[in-house]
């Protein structure tokens, strides 16, 4: 009970303490991790239902043509998001919300794939069709709504004017929510591979 | 540094105007303490209402006080209630008052998220109860097996309030986790690192955790429930190649872990009141917090046990039941630790400390019957019937209900300022614990003797009656416990002794504070220089310079996560009604849902982002110090 007390580094005084900017970080790496979760019940009610069934995925494995545009659209609002977190770091706002800007347009494209694939996908395969349709329709469905929800935070971080004003704490909205953005893209290459890749390399493979 | 001109400048930023928008739009957790506290205790006596009710019905063989379905219904509500909207919300109330106190911050890391949270909780329990007052209420248990409760079995709007609610108290209880998270991890006071942090924060961060990867199992059941009953989809479905076992799965994925959920913040909490009782600090420290991490990483390996029957293979029942054996070692090693400090310290038999070891009394009892609810075989015999409800009743009256009174004689005194009648105290504990186990024991021998569980009545000449009548009693008994506990309270609101700071010459930070603590907590933020802050006394905890006051704003210290060394200044939000609103926007979303107003639906959803907005604006001027 009387081991030495700690006290803070030598020299910082609690007056002299910078204003705390990580805690929107740490809870977003939390919501994450439970929105991983979500993904992970969800993947396996996708193997369990499709375990020892007939016909599953392989007999008629969804078209790759718009999984991989919507691939390619959503690692490139990707990248365009990484470069305006620089940008914003460095204090160049202006090119910050450009790419804000382009991210949110590539996400609704992305939207707007999908919704063609759907209406493509529609006519083998309807949601209430079989329990494959279910789940599939269910994933894919949960992840667009993964996608609206980021696209309101990038506009939350779009419109928000001149962050705070004091000292640097301007780039950590944005940071969070890009953090958020690029949750949302690896969810979608968790079920480029699980849903498209997997049953196409199985039957074609 | 004039003291008075400080306290004043304190209280003029932290305490909120007495006015009714004041009151709905606070967000000191100590405020939502309260109300989480009497909100999930009004559930505690709504579903004890329900249990009277059901034990009423079971008294004589063949009675008809209630209907077959009206009984369904209410051992529904009755066990719904009880564990999603009493047991894990009870001990959140305490969290949220105590948290912040113990680790010496002047609030949750993300106090609007604290405020939404709590309403969010009030409204889903609101919409769950819509349902019975429609006539419409849930009727499967609370586990709600499919197909039972598919649209074909269950036509009523009944099990889509239950998943529709559920899902709105997934949000509101996820939320509370992340805030928790954030809040031991980054807020506590300087010196308290991870060796030295009260074995309640133990507990509460590890089920924080467990809620993030468990709870999203029981979202995802629901999400399929609701669509497999309104849009036709076949998840649960044999007939379009779906699987009914799949929502046992996914339930008992979340299930179990949320009995670990409702279970370990209280054992912290004994971890915290037995040392106090027997003067002496808690034997094996080190030991209790390595057993609540490892029974929350350990729970998620234990849910097909609630599956033995189901017909699944060998191999996987041996290992989850080898899971549900090893759990068991983590809950003995914190018994050992209780009773070890009961033993080798001076005990005290005050109220709570007769609550905190009659707990661990009927926890032992709760964990044995679990061992043997472990053992397949065991489980075979004892499955649906009633040894199954008493074990359930053991381990959650007895690792839950009897903590929460021994927390509520413990800490009242702090919540309220004044003390409960020990006397009183006593009273109502040992008619509670004869009640509780008279109502509950022989449910064991009843289960044995072949009794099904949620059966609405029983042919006279099976041997049953005697002591169905003995458990009606019981549960009357421990109903009159309950309510003399009760009257306790509000007397000691009214005439209880004025307790003053610290009337059980605690060790924790909480007890710094004045009873009822001020808004702000104490004048000086605390530091810590050992596990019992205020046992010892240390130079570091005085603040001469009044370095420690951080009276610029509403401001506390942030450290860091595990040697807890001061790294930065956290600004906390103001009160707002924002979270107020949002969850009023949610409950018109989910209302929305049940009665097919899709354009109302998506209405509440674009505007619950335009609330986010606006909740979450940083205004000029405000960040800044």
């Amino acid at each position: 009970m009387s081991s030495v007390p700690q006290t803070a580094r030598p020299g910082a005084s609690i007056r002299d303490l910078p204003l705390d900017e990580l805690r929107g970080i740490y809870a977003m790496w939390c919501v994450i991790a439970t929105e991983g979760s979500l993904f992970v019940c969800l993947f396996c009610a996708y193997f369990y239902l499709g375990n020892g069934k007939q016909r599953w995925a392989d007999n008629n494995p969804p078209g790759m043509t718009y999984p991989w545009i919507m691939l390619a659209v959503m690692l490139f609002s990707a990248f365009i998001l990484r470069w305006g977190e620089g940008q914003v770091k460095r204090q160049r706002y202006a090119a910050g919300r450009v790419a804000l800007l382009f991210t949110i347009l590539f996400g609704l494209g992305f939207i707007a794939l999908q919704y063609f694939s759907y209406r493509s996908q529609l006519q083998t395969l309807a949601p209430d069709s079989n329990s494959y349709g279910s789940i599939f329709y269910a994933i894919s469905g949960l992840h667009v709504a993964h996608v609206v929800v980021g696209i309101f935070l990038l506009a939350y971080a779009l419109v928000l004017p001149r962050y705070a004003p004091a000292r640097e704490s301007p780039f950590r909205p944005y940071q969070t929510v890009a953090l958020y953005w690029y949750f949302v893209n690896f969810l979608w290459i968790g079920v480029f591979i699980v849903m498209y890749a997997i049953p196409n390399l199985i039957v074609h493979g | 540094m004039n003291i008075v001109e400080v306290e004043a400048r304190l209280t003029e930023l932290w305490e909120r105007p007495k006015t009714l928008r004041g009151w709905f739009a606070t967000v000191d957790h100590k405020e939502l303490g309260i109300r989480y506290l009497v909100t999930a205790f009004t559930f505690l006596l709504i579903g004890g209402v329900e249990a009277l009710l059901l034990r009423i019905q079971l008294a004589h063989p063949n009675n008809a006080f209630l209907s077959p379905e009206v009984y369904d219904e209410i051992f529904s509500m009755h066990g719904i209630t009880m564990i999603f909207w009493y047991a894990a919300p009870i001990l959140s109330g305490f969290a949220v008052y105590l948290v912040p106190l113990m680790i010496g911050a002047r609030d949750m890391a993300f106090p609007r998220l604290n405020a939404f949270t709590y309403w969010a909780y009030l409204i889903s329990g609101i919409f769950l109860y819509i349902g019975p007052f429609m006539g419409q209420a849930p009727h499967a248990g609370w586990f709600s097996y499919m197909p039972y409760t598919n649209s074909t079995y269950s036509p009523s709007l009944g099990m889509d309030f239950y998943a529709l609610a559920l899902i709105l108290l997934t949000i509101s209880t996820t939320g509370g986790a992340i805030n928790f998270i954030v809040t031991i991890l980054r807020l506590r006071a300087p010196g308290m690192s991870i060796s030295r942090m009260p074995l309640f924060l133990y507990s509460t961060l590890t089920v924080s955790f467990v809620t993030l990867f468990s709870l999203p199992a029981l979202t995802t059941a629901c999400v399929f429930m609701e669509l497999d009953r309104r849009w036709g989809t076949h998840f649960f479905q044999i007939s379009g190649g779906g699987d009914p076992v799949l929502w046992q799965q996914l339930f008992w994925f979340f299930g179990h872990p949320w009995v670990y959920i409702i279970f370990l913040p209280a054992t912290g909490m004994i971890s915290l009141i037995v040392p106090v009782f027997s003067r002496r600090p808690i034997v094996g420290y080190p030991y209790v917090a390595i057993a609540t991490i490892l029974t929350g990483l350990v729970g998620f390996s234990v849910w097909l046990h609630h599956m033995f029957t189901v017909g699944l293979s060998d191999m996987a029942m041996s290992f989850f039941s080898a899971g549900s054996m090893t759990i068991s070692i983590f809950t003995i090693v914190q018994v050992f630790a209780w009773v070890a400090t009961v033993w080798k310290g001076r005990p005290v038999a005050t109220a709570s400390m007769h609550y905190a070891l009659g707990a661990i009394a009927m926890l032992v009892i709760g964990g044995l019957s679990g061992v043997f609810t472990g053992i397949i075989p065991v489980d075979w015999q004892a499955h649906n019937t009633y040894y199954v409800v008493a074990h359930i009743h053991y381990v959650l009256i007895g690792a839950n209900l009897f903590p929460v009174f021994a927390a509520f004689y413990y800490w009242l005194p702090k919540i309220t300022g004044r003390m409960l009648n020990e006397e009183l105290g006593k009273w109502s504990f040992w008619v509670m614990f004869i009640g509780f186990n008279v109502g509950f024991f022989p449910m064991h021998i009843l289960g044995l003797l072949g009794m099904p569980r949620r059966i609405y009545t029983y042919e006279a000449g099976l041997g049953l009656q005697p002591l169905n009548l003995l458990l009606t009693i019981g549960a009357f008994t421990l109903g009159v416990g309950i309510l003399l506990s009760i009257i306790n309270l509000l007397m000691s609101i009214k005439v209880g002794e004025i307790a003053g700071r610290n009337p059980w010459n605690s060790d924790g930070l909480e007890w710094e504070t004045t009873s009822p603590p001020k808004a702000y907590a104490t004048v000086h933020l605390p530091t810590v220089a050992t596990r019992h802050p205020l046992w010892d006394d240390y130079a570091e905890e005085s603040d001469p310079d009044g370095d420690r006051i951080l009276d610029r704003g509403r401001l506390t210290l942030t450290t860091s996560w595990l040697d807890a060394e001061p790294r930065a200044i956290a600004t906390i939000q103001k009160d707002t009604l924002a979270p107020l609103v949002l969850s009023l926007v949610m409950f018109v979303f989910f209302a929305a849902f049940i009665f097919h107003w899709m354009w109302v639906g998506l209405a509440a959803f674009v505007v619950s982002f335009a609330v986010g907005f606006y909740w979450m604006w940083t205004r000029p001027g405000q960040a800044g110090i």
